[in-house]
């Protein structure tokens, strides 16, 4: 994969947090490049640093060392308006609690990335109504979120990290909160929006369902990446499926 | 801006308990500013309405050199011609009628005992038209053509410390225009009490022509004017500043504010506690509601990320807050003026009465007015309270490490 293809590059990126009087490496030297168009997820166990990975990838922190880039542009030069713009223009994220603004009907949930992109009422409106389509929640758009159940508030936490036709969709552990029909339902969901609309997602997770149905699988473990593997559902342009693509990038 | 209001609107009320104590808070406070600035309101509209009726009138015409006068010889500076400059007054509009007076000092005796004496000079029938209460206890009011003795009426504590009463007789003795001593006996035909103590221990009103008489000039110190109305005094005041120019003598046109010391006094201090108390109920909004909008955020900790992470400007979020917060202050103020006049109509009815305060001698009814001024400043002292008091919540918010409050449990 050409770097200049590439939709996020990861280069030697560290997180250190301090932890009492020393400090904690979440990641160590990662590398990674996820083209356009991926489903990749993220695995690993506790504590490995998923979570830090994609928050890292989605700008809400920054890299104690190394760079990331998305579409080429290196996001450590960016001031931090031009981070917010970023994020609220080419990134979606769907987190594992849901996350949901509890006042708010899941159609006003959606609407809310529209709205901070200052679009039109009409123009909200109809975005809104194709992607609680696309979700299959048309007819709970007037529900407040407390209504609905877990799996329903998933797919409005989905369809409003789609609704401005993001770049890319960083879900966190999306599955974690659900029980395994919700937790299916949902993997088949992002599945064929990322098949149908081109959608780039990239995922943490350790559900071993939710794995079954990605295409590539990263894993870390205290905060290195181990593996980097495109699983049997990819076919791989010159290579065998289930290939280890690269151990360390 | 209108999902942006409805978000901040509904934010309100997820926390039912939480703000209907706030509502309270705020709108006790309220309430509470308009009772208390209310029964001020209508102890001084009640001052200034009974110190114009008890005489003063709404506008007064001296001559410029009175308020340079000596005090024993009144008249050496009293207007000339006071019919002439009368007559130019009561044909202006909104006049009802003027009164002529001489205000004048000097002893009164009963024959063993004498004492210092404020006296006033009437026409009492030009006095009655104005309606100006006499306020005659015992006895009754001075006739304007009595056919035998002087009359006069003395203030209550004056006939106590003189030891007389009604159809008693008195000696006043005071200083003419030209220098001389000259007295008069006169019958006591009424008491009158002011509810001043101070006044009525030294007070004493004879008619007009038997002052002329004792101060032998038949000049006067002053003009008093009436008008229809309190609210027409400064347009009355503007005609007649033209008319009174280019008189022999040169005068002075006064506002009854200008001459009412005592509703001045009285009506400083109740602004002042007024003010006071509006200080106070503005910081008891701005600490409780610190702390309640503090707990807000802290409990939205992982939504403000949430927001944050999609992009929000952190201006936004300052502005939900604060948004928030004032129309938090808009309900409560609402809730507190409704309940301010509700209470203030409820008082109305009751027939309370304070007592008296010092110097007076008659309970006063506990009345409060409604008052549109008061009800607006006291809604935007609270309002401006809330939006100050999410300011620290507000920034808070807005500066949260999106990574951290995300993680927030």
């Amino acid at each position: 994969m050409n770097e200049l293809d590439e939709l996020v590059r990861v280069e030697a990126v560290c997180r250190r947090f301090p932890l009492d009087h020393s400090y904690v490496n979440a990641l160590d030297g990662v590398n990674l490049g996820v083209a356009a168009g991926e489903f990749l997820a993220i695995a690993g166990p506790s504590g490995s640093g998923k979570s830090t990975l994609l928050n890292l990838i989605g700008c809400i922190d920054k890299p104690t060392s190394g760079r990331i880039l998305i579409e080429g542009v290196d996001t450590s030069k960016l001031n931090a308006n031009r981070i917010t713009a970023l994020r609220r223009e080419k990134i979606g994220f769907v987190f594992q609690t849901f996350n949901l603004i509890p006042v708010f009907t899941a159609a006003e949930n959606v609407e809310f990335p529209l709205l901070v992109q200052g679009l039109s009422a009409r123009e909200r409106r109809s975005r809104v109504a194709a992607a609680l389509e696309s979700v299959g929640l048309s007819a709970r758009a007037n529900h407040r979120p407390d209504l609905l159940s877990g799996g329903e508030r998933q797919r409005v936490a989905v369809a409003r990290a789609i609704v401005h036709r993001p770049a890319l969709v960083l879900a966190d552990e999306p599955t974690a909160n659900l029980d395994t029909h919700n937790a299916t339902q949902l993997i088949d969901l992002m599945h064929d929006l990322n098949r149908r609309l081109g959608l780039t997602f990239i995922f943490s997770t350790h559900d071993a369902r939710l794995l079954e149905h990605t295409d590539r699988i990263v894993r870390l473990t205290d905060g290195e990446v181990v593996s980097d593997t495109l699983t049997a559902r990819t076919p791989i342009e010159g290579g065998s499926h289930g290939q280890v693509l690269a151990s360390r990038v | 801006m209108g999902k942006f209001l409805l978000l901040a609107f509904r934010n309100i009320f997820r926390n039912r308990r939480r703000t209907v104590m706030t509502l309270i808070m705020v709108g006790g406070g309220v309430a509470g500013l308009l009772l208390a600035g209310g029964y001020f309101a209508f102890m001084t509209h009640g001052l200034r309405e009974s110190t114009i009726n008890n005489g003063l009138g709404h506008l007064q015409i001296f001559t410029a050199d009175h308020f340079r006068r000596d005090e024993t010889r009144v008249l050496d500076t009293g207007i000339n011609n006071w019919r002439q400059v009368a007559a130019s007054v009561t044909s202006a509009e909104h006049v009802r009628g003027v009164a002529p007076r001489i205000d004048f000092y000097g002893m009164v005796s009963n024959g063993t005992k004498a004492a210092g004496f404020m006296g006033s000079a009437v026409d009492p029938v030009a006095e009655n038209s104005l309606g100006f209460i006499s306020r005659v206890v015992s006895g009754r009011d001075l006739d304007p053509k009595p056919a035998g003795e002087v009359e006069a009426l003395i203030g209550v504590g004056l006939a106590k410390s003189m030891n007389v009463k009604v159809g008693d007789g008195l000696t006043i003795l005071a200083m003419t225009s030209d220098g001389a001593l000259n007295g008069v006996d006169v019958e006591i035909v009424g008491l009158v009490d002011h509810g001043v103590a101070e006044l009525d221990s030294r007070y004493v009103r004879i008619t007009l022509p038997a002052a002329q008489r004792l101060l032998q000039s038949d000049r006067v110190t002053n003009l008093v004017v009436g008008l229809d109305s309190t609210d027409n005094t400064d347009r009355v005041y503007d005609e007649l500043i033209p008319r009174l120019r280019g008189l022999p003598q040169e005068m002075a046109l006064k506002k009854w504010i200008d001459l009412a010391t005592y509703y001045k006094q009285v009506s400083t201090m109740f602004n002042g506690i007024f003010l006071f108390m509006g200080v106070i109920v503005f910081f008891m909004v701005l600490m409780a509601s610190v702390n309640t909008l503090l707990m807000s955020m802290m409990e939205r900790t992982r939504e403000i990320g949430t927001m944050l992470a999609m992009g929000t400007p952190r201006m936004w979020i300052v502005a939900l807050f604060m948004l928030e917060a004032t129309l938090l202050g808009v309900m409560g103020a609402v809730a507190g003026v409704a309940v301010g006049n509700l209470l203030g109509v409820l008082l109305n009815s009751s027939g309370l009465h304070m007592p008296p305060p010092p110097g007076y001698t008659v309970n006063i009814a506990f009345k409060v007015l409604h008052v549109p001024v008061q009800m607006i400043g006291a809604s935007v002292l609270v309002v401006v309270s809330l939006a100050i008091a999410s300011i620290l919540p507000a920034m808070r918010a807005s500066r949260l490490q999106i990574a951290e409050a995300l993680a927030h449990v």
